[in-house]
């Protein structure tokens, strides 16, 4: 599990400590970012296993970031889970759509986060194997 | 036509008689030999009893004809008496009922006729006479209806049932742009235009539907601003339940959208902003219950980020609080004289260590004689520490923060200005630097805040103070904020 990376992006420097933390504690190398065009730039250079994004950001929101993720052939297949404080903030036709792989509504908890982001990775390494 | 016919040939008769009578007698006497045979054939006949027998003749048949003319008489008497007096334009009923006995019948008839009249003429005059008020009261009723539709302020427009104009107000016009009084029976389509086809199919649509009341919410162009308006058409029915035409009302529900949409905001930025610290609260706890933390360093952290966070959730939900009371008037509102050189002082102690601990430079105001304000102490002393507060969170390391009072004695009020050295507001943004929950989307990594303190100011000087607030920045130089409020008047000071 060690090689899995996970890139946090948060304008919350509390969420990305307490989410990191609890990813290190499980065996996961984490990158952070406080907004979506730090983030992309980072999950450029350092291609993620899966990118865990708040939905409102400065600069650049979540939706946002992963618009731009699905335009570039090195990150458009980069697994996404979205935090968002406000309900019914993204649609299921945009999810669809942006191939987003989950929402997380806050408050929420890491232990479900990470939950979460194990099963994404499973099922994306058995599609890979296949 | 046969009556005439029978009464010339009886009149020939008589006077051929007469002529052949006279003809023979002077042929007697001239003895002429055409004369002479004729009185040959005289001589064969009796004269006497031939004169006597077309006399006979002619009285007879006058006597018939006599009988027939009364008897028709009759008879018309009797038409006119039935009421069907048209009858006699029928030349076979008026000759098949030629059976008058006496003419005194016929003009008690044509009397008894012409009093009908006078009666029916009487009533129908009476009819006419209701008819016209009836007119004048539908007039009225007209213009009355009018002047209401002209008084509403909604669009209120009014189609027959070929979808032609039959009446509009003002209102409708200018929405539309045409004249009422050069519009009307124009078809609805041309009259909306093209650009509002497709409302004018919705309007009849409804019309040909003949359904009840049809609600919809339609965005129209009005002197350029895009605006929400509530459609209602009705159908118009007459008195055997056709649709004779439909009436359109365009109520301007602008102003409720933007209102449920500022509330709709701002519940959405409540939320946010009291999940943000929540969200913070609940993984920390649930870090700390599952024993993730290896070390006392780490728990003690952890501690100490739920205790800011749950402070940050205390000040918000205070200060949404407040901003709603204010909003609603229901917040107590103690005002008493204050003077605000004291006042400033006080939350400068306050913000002392807050400034310290950033390396921020405060600078104080020399004392003003006379600076005293009618306002209520705690809301006051809340707007001199969030405009510092703000001033201190915005500025960076060995910058400075300055606070200075000015009286203006002709204007009779006294001005608080609160200067930084800070990272400043863009230009377009300045404005909207007092609006709930706005936060300036480049200063965000600054400094935490939830964008309701600056506003707060606002509703503290402005509408509970009626004073008012500015502010003036240019980016990585600072900014100025501020207030001025009236002086206490000698008479309020004198009060307490």
């Amino acid at each position: 599990m060690a090689d899995k990376r996970v890139l946090i992006v948060d304008d919350e420097i509390h969420i990305i400590h307490v989410v990191a933390i609890k990813l290190r504690n499980n065996g996961y190398e984490v990158i952070s970012a406080d907004n979506g065009a730090e983030a992309f730039d980072l999950a450029m250079r350092d291609k993620p296993n899966i990118i865990v994004t708040d939905f409102q950001m400065p600069v650049m929101t979540g939706l946002e970031l992963v618009e731009k993720l699905r335009q570039h052939e090195e990150t458009k297949d980069i697994p996404v889970i979205m935090l968002t404080a406000r309900s019914f903030a993204i649609s299921q036709e945009q999810q669809d759509e942006l191939r987003i792989s989950g929402c997380l509504s806050k408050p929420f908890s890491p232990k479900e986060l990470l939950g979460n982001i194990e099963d994404i990775l499973y099922e994306k390494e058995l599609v890979t194997d296949n | 036509m046969r009556f005439g016919r029978s009464l010339y040939v009886i009149v020939t008769s008589i006077v051929a008689c007469s002529m052949f009578t006279g003809t023979l007698a002077k042929a007697q006497n001239s003895g002429t030999e055409e004369g002479w045979c004729l009185a040959g054939y005289a001589q064969r006949m009796p004269v006497a009893l031939v004169c006597f027998v077309v006399v006979a003749m002619g009285v007879i048949l006058l006597g018939w004809y006599w009988l027939r003319l009364a008897r028709a008489i009759t008879s018309i008497a009797r038409l006119i008496k039935d009421g069907k007096a048209n009858a006699i334009g029928n030349g076979k009923g008026f000759f098949a009922s030629l059976r008058m006995a006496n003419i005194d019948e016929l003009c008690e008839a044509f009397d008894k006729h012409f009093d009908d009249c006078s009666v029916r003429i009487a009533e129908y005059e009476k009819q006419i006479k209701d008819l016209q008020i009836q007119i004048q009261l539908s007039l009225r009723r007209e213009k009355n209806a009018e002047a209401i539709i002209y008084s509403i302020r909604d669009a209120v427009i009014v189609f027959d049932e070929y979808d032609r104009l039959l009446m509009a107000n003002e209102a409708a016009g200018r929405l539309f742009k045409f004249d009422f009084s050069n519009s009307q029976h124009t078809p609805l389509t041309e009259l909306l235009g093209a650009d509002h086809r497709e409302f004018a199919g919705f309007i009849s649509h409804c019309r040909k539907s003949k359904g009840q009341a049809t609600r919809r919410e339609i965005e129209l162009l009005e002197d350029g601003d895009s605006k929400t308006f509530d459609c209602i058409v009705s159908c118009v029915y007459d008195q055997s339940r056709q649709v004779c035409g439909v009436v359109v009302v365009l109520h301007d529900i602008t102003r409720e959208r933007q209102i449920q949409q500022m509330k709709n905001d701002f519940v959405s930025h409540v939320s946010h902003e009291l999940k943000t610290p929540l969200a913070s609260i609940t993984a920390y706890s649930e870090m700390l219950v599952d024993g993730e933390t290896n070390d006392e360093k780490t728990r003690k952290e952890f501690y100490s980020v739920i205790q800011n966070q749950a402070n940050r959730l205390s000040r918000l939900i205070e200060d949404i609080l407040n901003t709603s009371r204010i909003e609603s008037g229901l917040i107590k509102v103690n005002k008493e004289p204050v003077s605000l050189t004291m006042l400033i002082k006080e939350q400068l102690q306050m913000i002392k260590g807050c400034a310290e601990e950033k390396n921020v430079e405060i600078v104080g105001q020399k004392p003003i004689v006379f600076d005293q304000v009618y306002v209520d102490r705690d809301m006051m002393s809340q707007v001199i520490i969030n405009l510092l507060s703000n001033a201190v969170k915005y500025t960076r390391s060995g910058g400075t923060v300055k606070i200075s009072t000015e009286v203006d004695e002709v204007a009779s009020l006294v001005r608080v200005i609160v200067t930084d050295t800070g990272v400043g507001i863009p230009e377009d943004e300045v404005e909207r630097v007092f609006d709930k929950f706005y936060r300036v989307g480049a200063n965000k990594k600054q400094a935490k805040g939830t964008g309701l303190g600056l506003n707060l100011v606002k509703q503290m000087v402005e509408s509970v103070h009626d004073g008012r607030v500015f502010v003036t920045s240019k980016v990585g130089v600072g900014s100025t904020f501020g207030f001025e409020l009236p002086l206490a008047t000698r008479q309020t000071v004198g009060t307490v």
